[in-house]
């Protein structure tokens, strides 16, 4: 509604515009510091990304290493490999939207249903803690547990009368076991911030709906959710941004030469073919692809969410 | 009251942005001045000693990566610097991330005059910036100090480049592989150390089936293995098949290892092991934490791989199994009575003299005069043993390690990889040896030695190679898993091969036939 | 409160608190493990590989890391960084948030696209290093702290949630005579706190596990925050930067020290979380003031 306004403001005349600017001078006095961080450290050293064009030389510098084109996005677009990779890319980011994503939400819905503060506090203080174990240690974790050499979760299938799993080195059990440590690790995690969103709805709108007789489901679906809807719509916006981010370290550590088929993925890809042949400019190149695709899609993203009536995140 | 740090922390944002732009208007100041402190004193510091005052120290600044868990305090730095008259300053970098650093400080030219590469694998990379005339060459200039010309020969030969020396190497035995074995399970089942690949399966085979540790339940495998087709098993027992180390030469051409028969037979080998249930069959996935826990926990009874980490398997398996004991055995006998094993190029890392740091020939030279300092006894056994009477004791005419682990670990163990040469070339003090297993794994180093199978490319380049060389190798080692876990035959292990090939494989043949 | 008295309800309710506990049993489990292995003997480590309580206690893991002051420094060097490092990325990103949320503010859909491009758009490691290093920040705890002032993701949800206050409250402030920082200050940060509390404890575990700016920036290894220590530890002890051509007799560190490392690293950013909790429940705050 109000973004209304301010779109059919510029049509107007320009010395309205130079007064609202005038007036709201303390709020450009306020972002400056931000704008400045921005260029600086962000806008400033994107010059870098002129690599990708380029066949980068440390010793030469940006400026003195020759100038090849698109050679770099040739060599990746006709890579034999090219579309499984990018096809496991995009069914590992599938995994990640569909069965993470709402797992912070339903979580923070069933707290915010606990009634006593202790178990509530209690249960917050538990599950955010596996954020801070690294991919590292859960995966070597996971490993002890998993693995046909008597890892706990095999013994105890044999234990049941069923065959043994091959969790760790097959093309079947990849994506469940990566999406399962995803889930573990973050889940807790990411409901904090819609408990935050949750924490801010006024009581007397649950008052409100408790003297209308409203049920609980009620109560969540008319009052919780359309709260937080703003921050879920952000984040998913900010979620689908990040596309081709699926956690570099977990995904290696994951993959091994019986997985490779399902488990490369395009980070995996850059680290043996760009990383660690010192292939800078290739390695740009792939990031800038990546980037792109990032782009568009959140440009996407952003247009449905305004489309259906929401701010959207720019 | 909440405004206060606000405006305090603006001032401070926009005085940073005034620096920004300050530094932008004479760039070349600020390059200088943040490359290092040392950068711009060493060279005074070199000034002064080449002139007349040549006992003011030499100021040194190293960078080199830390493998130990912390960067050790300045105890032994202090004494070289006392023993070399220099005043060094030693910038340790993670292992892991090592490269980064590395390649952010070259791209920015903030290299300091000394500088480590992490392993033979930077090294390549380095190689064409060294080319490309960013390092000193060192070649003409080792004659004039008589340690470093000690340096063996056939080993700086396989650092130049293009024919050229550009570095200082840090030496390793050539072959350290061979088998760790539980001695008191061969005891029990009777068995002898074995002498051939087929003594080497029947013992894994019985270390699995005939109840090694008596019992009487089947809780045991014969070999544990890890994710790691070189240093794991793998490479080794293919070498006592008489496959090449890395590249061989059939009918007078190069060719790849694993384009020789006798790989796909030490694949086999292992296949069969595999298929038997004789090994940790998720041993394509298992690191090396938990290959070492199979064994030090009582489970698996044979590790192929480095001989010398004998010392931490005893120790860790005895506290779990306290009647064990475990030894060595290497020269293996492949089929037909073979004997080889494979080696290394001598050399496990390089030190590399950036001409961004060093200025002149006389600061070179300089910081030469201390690595030929490094070289004598007094130096090499400070930074690799320590501090006698503290970190260790002279005994028999060899170092005998403090009881103080602890300390020694701290302090010393920190500049060990940076020793350069090896114990015969900068009279290093041999280690005092009290584990009688360890005694033996020395004397099969030796010998390994004699039947080393050099990899001929050692000193070859190729571009191809350097371009895309690991990302290939990812073809075979996936292929050599699929064949030992059976997803692949021979025709698929053979298609593999084309793939490789066809991807870039057969330029590396070509080029590196031309650069014989 | 009032609970749902209806059998619905109640069956709702019961079933809720028996998956939350299962679920926070099940985040707990692998989190006690790494507490337990740190507890324990490397033997009883390497036999067991996953315990839940020591038979064989043992703190020879925390006396070795604590028997020099290296892990003090670090962890000094880590809580100051953390501290001022999230004061000072709250403050700006606060004010950026506040700006930026003010629907009249003309360009800020530009300002906003341009915010978005950073998440997905980096130059690289080595120009930023060089930004760092023409600004004169190398060896300067500051290197840890403003190369990563602002998070863009922290400044997109702070701007949401700054967006959800009514705007009437800012109206009849600005009426009350208070310019845009007093309404800032004393009425859109005051109103949201869980959101405040949220995106510092953000900051604070981003500002807690800074590891690639000290490995680059600081060439001091004096100067290095825990999370250096901490992963060279994990790093080498899990064998991930195994190279058998560096000396044998350099061992990698005891897994029992790499439970106890994590343990001690974690600790103090664990405390964070209590203090910060309470301001989720804060929601009332704005029904009071409008009252």
């Amino acid at each position: 509604m109000q973004e209304a306004t301010v779109e059919r403001i510029p049509i107007a005349a320009g010395s309205e515009r130079k007064k609202r600017i005038w007036r709201n001078k303390w709020l450009y006095v306020m972002i400056a510091p931000g704008i400045l961080y921005f260029l600086i450290f962000k806008y400033i050293p994107m010059f870098g990304l002129v690599i990708a064009f380029q066949d980068f030389k440390p010793f030469f510098g940006f400026t003195g290493s020759e100038w090849v084109g698109f050679k770099h996005f040739t060599r990746l677009f006709t890579e034999p490999d090219f579309l499984n990779i990018l096809s496991n890319t995009l069914i590992l980011f599938g995994m990640n939207l569909l069965f993470y994503f709402p797992v912070p939400i339903i979580l923070a819905l069933m707290l915010n249903e606990v009634r006593i503060n202790f178990f509530k506090r209690l249960f917050q203080s538990l599950v955010y803690l596996p954020h801070f174990l690294s991919w590292v240690i859960i995966v070597s974790i996971s490993f002890v547990m998993l693995t046909m050499d008597g890892g706990i979760i095999n013994e105890l299938i044999v234990l049941l009368g069923f065959e043994k799993v091959n969790f760790l080195l097959s093309n079947e059990w990849f994506r469940p076991v990566y999406i399962i440590q995803v889930i573990w690790r973050e889940a807790g995690w990411g409901t904090i911030i819609y408990l935050a969103a949750i924490a801010s709805v006024d009581p007397q709108l649950y008052e409100a709906a408790r003297m209308d007789g409203a049920s609980r489901m009620r109560q969540v679906w008319h009052i919780t959710l359309p709260a937080i809807r703003s921050v879920i719509i952000v984040l998913l916006i900010l979620k689908i941004g990040d596309v081709l981010e699926l956690g570099f370290e977990h995904v290696y550590l994951l993959l091994n030469s019986m997985n490779r088929d399902v488990a490369e993925i395009i980070d995996t890809y850059v680290y043996t073919a760009g990383v660690r042949q010192g292939q800078f400019s290739y390695s740009t190149a792939i990031g800038f692809f990546k980037s792109l695709v990032g782009l568009v899609l959140v440009m996407f993203a952003n247009y449905l969410a305004k489309k259906m009536g929401e701010e959207g995140v720019y | 009251m909440k405004r206060k740090p606000a405006v305090v922390l603006l001032s401070t944002l926009v005085a940073l942005t005034m620096v920004l732009s300050a530094c932008g208007g004479n760039s070349n100041k600020g390059t200088n001045a943040t490359s290092t402190p040392n950068s711009s004193t060493s060279t005074n510091g070199n000034n002064d000693n080449s002139s007349e005052t040549p006992a003011k120290p030499t100021e040194i600044t190293i960078m080199l990566p830390l493998n130990v868990a912390e960067t050790p305090p300045d105890t032994i730095k202090n004494e070289v610097e006392k023993l070399t008259n220099t005043k060094l300053t030693y910038q340790f970098f993670p292992a892991d991330t090592y490269e980064e650093k590395l390649n952010a400080s070259f791209a920015t030219g903030s290299l300091p005059q000394v500088v480590y590469l992490k392993n033979q694998a930077t090294f390549m990379q380095m190689k064409e910036a060294i080319r490309d005339g960013q390092f000193w060459e060192i070649g003409p200039y080792l004659e004039e100090f008589p340690n470093l010309n000690k340096l063996k020969p056939e080993i700086l030969n396989n650092t130049k480049v293009d024919g050229k020396l550009y570095s200082l190497y840090i030496g390793r035995p050539l072959a350290r592989q061979g088998i760790i074995y539980r001695k008191d399970w061969a005891d029990n089942l009777g068995l002898e150390a074995p002498k051939t690949v087929d003594d080497l399966y029947e013992m894994i085979e019985k270390f699995t089936k005939a109840d090694p540790d008596g019992n009487n339940v089947d809780d045991t495998i014969g070999l544990a293995d890890r994710n790691d087709l070189v240093y794991g098993a793998f490479k080794t027992v293919a070498s006592w098949f008489g496959t090449p180390t890395n590249w061989g030469e059939k009918d007078g051409q190069l060719l790849p290892e694993f384009m020789f028969e006798e790989y796909v037979q030490a694949m086999d080998y292992i296949k069969k092991i595999r298929d038997n249930g004789l090994m940790n069959v998720d041993f394509a996935g298992t690191s090396k934490t938990d290959q070492v826990a199979l064994f030090t926990s009582g489970k698996a009874g044979v590790y192929i791989g480095s001989m010398q980490d004998i010392n931490s398997l005893d120790k860790d398996l005895v506290k779990n199994v306290p009647d064990a004991n475990a030894s060595v055995h290497a020269l293996v006998e492949g089929p037909g009575g073979n004997v080889s094993t494979w080696a290394i190029p001598g050399y496990n890392n390089v030190v590399l003299f950036p001409k961004t740091a060093i200025k002149d020939e006389a600061e070179l030279k300089s910081v030469l005069a201390y690595f030929d300092a490094m070289m004598t006894p007094e130096v090499a056994n400070m930074m690799y043993w320590g501090i006698e009477g503290v970190h260790y004791t002279v005994e028999d005419g060899k170092a005998k390690a403090s009881d103080d682990k602890e300390l020694t670990e701290r302090e010393v163990k920190g500049f060990r990889d940076s020793v350069i040469g090896e114990p015969e070339t900068n009279g290093q003090l041999e280690a005092y040896i009290d584990l009688e297993a360890r005694k033996l794994a020395e004397q099969f180093v030796v010998d390994n030695e004699k039947v080393a199978i050099h990899d001929p490319t050692a000193a070859l380049d190729s571009a191809t190679f350097a371009e895309k060389g690991t990302q290939l190798q990812e073809l075979i080692n996936d292929a050599t898993y699929k064949y030992m876990y059976g997803s692949i035959d021979r025709a698929g292990f053979d298609a593999a091969i084309e793939d490789w090939k066809s991807r870039g494989g057969q330029q590396i043949i070509d080029e590196f036939n031309a650069a014989k | 409160m009032i609970e749902d008295r209806t059998l619905n309800g109640r069956i709702f309710a019961t079933v809720n608190y028996l998956l939350l506990s299962i679920i926070a049993l099940l985040t707990v489990l692998p989190f006690m493990h790494v507490v337990a292995g740190s507890f324990t003997t490397s033997a009883e480590l390497a036999v067991k590989r996953f315990i839940l309580i020591p038979t064989e206690w043992s703190f020879e893991a925390y006396r070795f890391i604590f028997s020099t002051n290296t892990i003090f420094k670090a962890m000094g060097v880590s809580v100051g960084v953390t501290f001022f490092g999230t004061l000072f990325s709250m403050l700006i990103t606060s004010l950026m948030a506040y700006g930026l949320a003010r629907r009249d503010l003309d360009g800020r859909k530009y300002i906003m696209f341009l915010v978005v491009f950073t998440m997905l758009f980096s130059g690289g490691l080595i120009p930023s290093f060089l930004v760092v290093k023409e600004m004169g920040l190398i060896d300067s705890y500051l290197a840890l702290i403003i190369p990563s002032t602002i998070s863009a993701f922290n400044l997109i949800i702070l701007k949401n949630f700054f967006q959800n206050i009514p705007e009437g409250l800012e109206e009849s402030a600005k009426i009350d005579g208070c310019n845009d920082f007093g309404i800032l200050f004393r009425i859109v940060l005051p109103l949201s706190m869980p959101a405040i509390a949220t995106l510092s404890l953000f900051y604070a575990v981003t500002y807690w596990n800074t590891y690639l700016s000290a490995i680059l920036y600081l060439n001091d290894s004096a100067k290095w925050p825990i999370q250096v220590l901490l992963r060279q530890i994990v790093v080498l002890a899990s064998g991930l930067e195994y190279s058998p051509d560096l000396d044998a007799s350099v061992p990698p560190p005891e897994q029992t020290v790499k439970m106890a490392v994590i343990v001690v690293a974690t600790l103090p950013i664990l405390c964070v979380y209590p203090f910060l909790q309470k301001h989720f429940a804060k929601g009332a705050m704005l029904g009071s003031i409008k009252g």
